[in-house]
């Protein structure tokens, strides 16, 4: 109840920053150099074409006007037409965040899990062999390019070993998949369509792989860290002191206390990762939301540049959301 | 045989010696007292008891437990041996309970590993643990976690958590730091019943012997890791042998002796507090929590006042208020003669200036990357005295202090506990104000150590430019150092007058309720005096006197109406009886 009620509190902010986001994109986008006009008429347009053009997008009307027939526009669920492609923003988005969440949602999934499994083990066995290597691997996968480690992965796995399906495409297509939410795997769960969940799942596996290898160094040195600290608290100690097993030990004294900050991280890591799947939807032909905005971007493609930070802008309020509450469902000293 | 038996334990970490060769036994139903200043190996001798020295140390010596030897158990013999044989209650309860699962659910996790009781009837079984140790309402309680508790709370919880593991040795180390005089006698009452009751043996660890003795069959006195007395506690206390043991005893201030004061002659006044009243907010408005309601003081210059009452009286709030950092929510605080809450910016700043605080955690209050020099020069700054200037100043401060020039460079961490509140004090006197508070400035130091920082408060409030109030709840030292006492309960004041007089005559039930908790070396019978009849947190006050929920001398009259101060000779009390109460026995009177 009192989380529900921390929620809608939240939800509430969010309109203002929402608001702000909207407006600044907006003047943004406009203020830098380069005309989506120009670039769409190439350099033989007359002056004329290009004045009709401007007229045919609204361009030609004043920045306020233009601003609030955007603004009028998102109350209706109209985020505009896009500029290069001349379809409509929304439905072009609804194709594209699909996939991309799809990739960020598993990736930082899995190396939360991962890094929780692991930053236990290793804080339990600090010092020794196990810990140095785990650390070390760790900081290695957090070096390397995420591209290129893509490209390793497809070469190896692809096209030495053979065993994940080409890097072109998220799902077989004979497999006749119906969409509903653009995520193929949540897809193909949801119309039973087994086939086809295998067939996305396969498709899934590198391009997650390589972004779990990048993102998961953070997640774990802090969860490393709090466990050592747990590990040598006083109320672990006493714990330990009065007999408890070691399995009593790790499951109600050790784990939840040290993975008391992690959310905070995790949020963070999250909105990092949706950065980086520019590179990682580019390396494995992922029709994404990523190359969607950066193309949007480089053609000055004014309401798909607006759209996609507003979406990003949203993600980011809910994601810091969830992470508040679940580090005050962790942390009972936390109020919400 | 013995339930413990410690034969020449010698313990070295590095090359620091802590335990030089010690001998300890300890009976089933028996409880020792193991006595010494901190750094003395105390908590070394616990620690090896539960097989959990530090990784650098080395051990020799046997630490026989039931006749097996806990230093070279296996890992198995030890796992058993930790909790169903020895179990400790940790000092400082709060930190050692984990913050992130439910009491209950620490204590049925100690229940099953222990005692093999059932999962599912292990939650019935916790609750009733929690009743016997005295904690209220527990099966609400169970779900709570440790930051929802108080002090006596939590360690409560502890010691159901140390006789939850069922073990034959209950080790309590220091149990009672930081509580006040009536939680002390009732968590020291729980370990006798302990040994009388359960059988267990008991190893009370305090560098506090005057809280524990009472309880105590022997003592056993440690000193720089070793053994230098030991016997049973009547006789320690009659004929201390071991001169090391005397000065114990003697550092400890006993709150049946009247000191000497040469009354001082106050000055003008320093802080005025008329009909304050402190309401703390809740999060969401409603509620709210009424610390003080309704307290008028006066302290001058040159006079040093006292201020005692249990946790949760309302005595941080009255030392917040009088140092112009809380805004009463009715009333007025006058502080050299401006009020604060009609201040802002830099007179408000300035006036903050004319009154410092003295803390209660020595090393806590100093931060950590500073140095002495520093943190002294540090009200200095504010002030924007020039740096030479500064310099003298501080050096001045802490020759006063009995610092010579060699601790100006030093850290906090570099300090002990005594030197750093030398340091506090020098802090808090380096802008020469008008008003010092200390904030139960003993209650985190050894004995020994007290008496010295004690001896350095009395000079210092002796003074005659400045007004000193002094907060605390161990009645000893106030008697030692104040001309004046007031004593609260739940935000009122229900006594006040000269230390002496309410000292040897308490006339308010509570003020001589507080007098007969107060731990002595006499070796008073329980019991004698008054008690009050149940826990503060128990009695809700009704619309007449707070206390009358708790006052075994409350009549009807006393439930309808709200007590007044009133004169009564040399003091005023608020109580409608008092003039008719009897004298409390065993209490001498002042010298005359």
């Amino acid at each position: 109840m009192r989380i529900a009620r921390f929620a809608a509190r939240r939800l509430l902010q969010a309109v203002p920053v929402l608001l702000g986001v909207i407006v600044v994109t907006f003047v943004l986008v406009r203020v830098l150099p380069g005309d989506p006009i120009r670039t769409i008429l190439g350099p033989n347009a007359t002056e004329a074409d290009a004045a009709a053009a401007r007229a045919r997008y609204g361009l030609d009307q004043p920045l306020w006007r233009q601003f609030l027939d955007y603004v009028g526009g998102l109350f209706s669920g109209d985020l505009g037409t896009s500029i290069q492609s001349g379809a409509s923003v929304a439905s072009e988005m609804a194709v594209r965040v699909g996939p991309t969440m799809e990739l960020v949602v598993l990736a930082v999934v899995i190396a939360t899990l991962l890094a929780t499994v692991l930053g236990i083990w290793s804080a339990r066995r600090a010092g020794r062999a196990g810990d140095h290597t785990l650390r070390v691997l760790a900081l290695v996968g957090n070096s390397l390019p995420e591209f290129w480690l893509g490209l390793v992965l497809i070469l190896l796995a692809y096209s030495v070993l053979g065993w994940v399906p080409a890097p072109s495409g998220r799902v077989d297509p004979d497999t006749d998949l119906t969409l509903i939410t653009g995520a193929d795997l949540l897809d193909a769960a949801l119309t039973g369509n087994g086939p086809a969940f295998a067939s996305a799942a396969g498709h899934l596996v590198l391009p997650v792989l390589t972004m779990v290898v990048v993102i998961v160094a953070p997640l774990l040195r802090s969860v490393r860290a709090s466990a050592l600290e747990v590990l040598g608290s006083e109320a672990y100690q006493a714990a330990a002191a009065h007999g408890l097993s070691e399995r009593t030990l790790l499951r109600g004294y050790l784990t939840r206390a040290a993975l008391v900050r992690l959310p905070a991280l995790a949020a963070l890591v999250f909105g990092f990762a949706i950065g980086s799947t520019v590179l990682v939807e580019y390396v494995f032909s992922w029709q994404g939301f990523g190359q969607w905005a950066l193309r949007g971007l480089l053609y000055r493609d004014y309401p798909v540049v607006q759209a996609s930070v507003v979406v990003i802008a949203l993600c980011y309020t809910l994601i810091f959301l969830i992470a508040d509450v679940v580090h005050a469902v962790l942390d009972p000293r936390v109020r919400i | 045989m013995s339930l413990l038996d410690i034969r020449d334990l010698r313990v070295t970490i590095g090359d620091v010696q802590a335990l030089k060769g010690v001998d300890l036994t300890v009976g089933r139903g028996e409880v020792v007292g193991l006595v010494g200043e901190s750094g003395g190996g105390k908590s070394m001798i616990a620690r090896s008891i539960v097989g959990l020295l530090p990784g650098a140390a080395r051990a020799t010596g046997e630490v026989l437990f039931d006749g097996a030897d806990v230093l070279t158990m296996d890992a198995a013999a030890l796992a058993a041996h930790r909790g169903g044989g020895a179990a400790i209650c940790f000092q400082n309860p709060r930190g050692a309970l984990s913050p992130t699962r439910s009491i209950g659910r620490q204590l049925t996790d100690r229940l099953t590993t222990h005692q093999g009781v059932a999962a599912a009837e292990a939650r019935t079984a916790a609750v009733a643990l929690f009743e016997s140790v005295g904690i209220r309402s527990a099966a609400r309680r169970f779900d709570h976690y440790p930051h929802e508790l108080s002090g006596g709370q939590a360690q409560r919880v502890m010691i159901s958590l140390a006789t939850g593991c069922a073990p034959g040795l209950l080790i309590a180390d220091e149990p009672t730091t930081g509580l006040d005089v009536t939680l002390t006698r009732e968590i020291l009452r729980r370990f006798r019943e302990a040994a009388d009751e359960e059988g267990r043996g008991v190893l009370l660890i305090s560098h506090d012997l005057a809280s524990i003795a009472r309880v105590c069959d022997r003592l056993v006195v440690l000193n720089a890791g070793a053994v230098v007395e030991h016997g049973p506690a009547a006789d320690v206390l009659a004929a201390p042998a071991d001169p090391y043991t005397r000065a114990l005893l003697a550092a400890v201030p006993d709150v049946t002796r009247p000191v000497a004061r040469t009354a001082a002659t106050p000055g003008g006044e320093v802080v005025r507090i008329e009909d304050a009243h402190v309401v703390y907010g809740s999060r969401f408005g409603s509620g709210g929590h009424h610390a003080l309601r309704g307290v008028s003081l006066t302290v001058r210059a040159g006079e040093t006042v006292g201020v005692v009452g249990e946790s949760g009286s309302g005595k941080s709030t009255l030392a917040r208020l009088m140092l112009g950092l809380i805004t009463p929510s009715r009333g007025t605080v006058t502080l050299a003669g401006r009020e604060p809450s009609r201040l802002r910016g830099r007179e408000l700043r300035d006036l903050r200036r004319r009154a410092q605080l003295v803390f209660q955690d020595p090393i806590g209050s100093l931060s950590p990357r500073r140095t002495v020099a520093d943190a002294v020069a540090e009200p200095l700054r504010a002030a924007g005295v020039k740096a030479p200037e500064r310099a003298r100043r501080v050096t001045a401060a802490l020759e006063r202090m009995g610092l010579d020039g060699t601790y100006a460079t030093r850290r906090p961490h570099e300090l002990s506990g005594g030197q750093a509140q030398r340091v506090g004090i020098a802090r808090a006197l380096a802008g020469e104000p008008d008003l010092v508070v200390f904030d139960e400035p003993t209650s985190a130091l050894d004995v020994t150590v007290q008496a010295q920082i004690l001896k350095v408060i009395g000079e210092v409030t002796a003074e005659r430019g400045r007004g000193s109030v002094f907060i605390s709840h161990d009645l000893a030292t106030v008697r030692g150092v104040c001309d004046r006492v007031v004593v609260l309960y739940l935000g009122r004041i229900v006594e006040e007058g000269p230390v002496e007089e309410v000292f040897a005559r308490p006339r308010h039930p509570y003020t001589k309720a507080l007098l007969a908790a107060a731990p002595t070396l006499a070796g008073r019978a329980d019991g004698a005096g008054v008690s009050l009849t149940k826990d503060p947190e128990e009695a809700v006050p009704g619309a007449g006197c707070a206390l009358a929920p708790r006052c075994p001398y409350a009549e009807d009259a006393c439930r309808a109406e709200e007590q007044e101060l009133r004169t009564l000779g040399p003091v005023r009390v608020a109580c409608r009886r008092a003039h008719e109460l009897p004298d409390p026995p065993d209490r001498e009177g002042p010298e005359r």
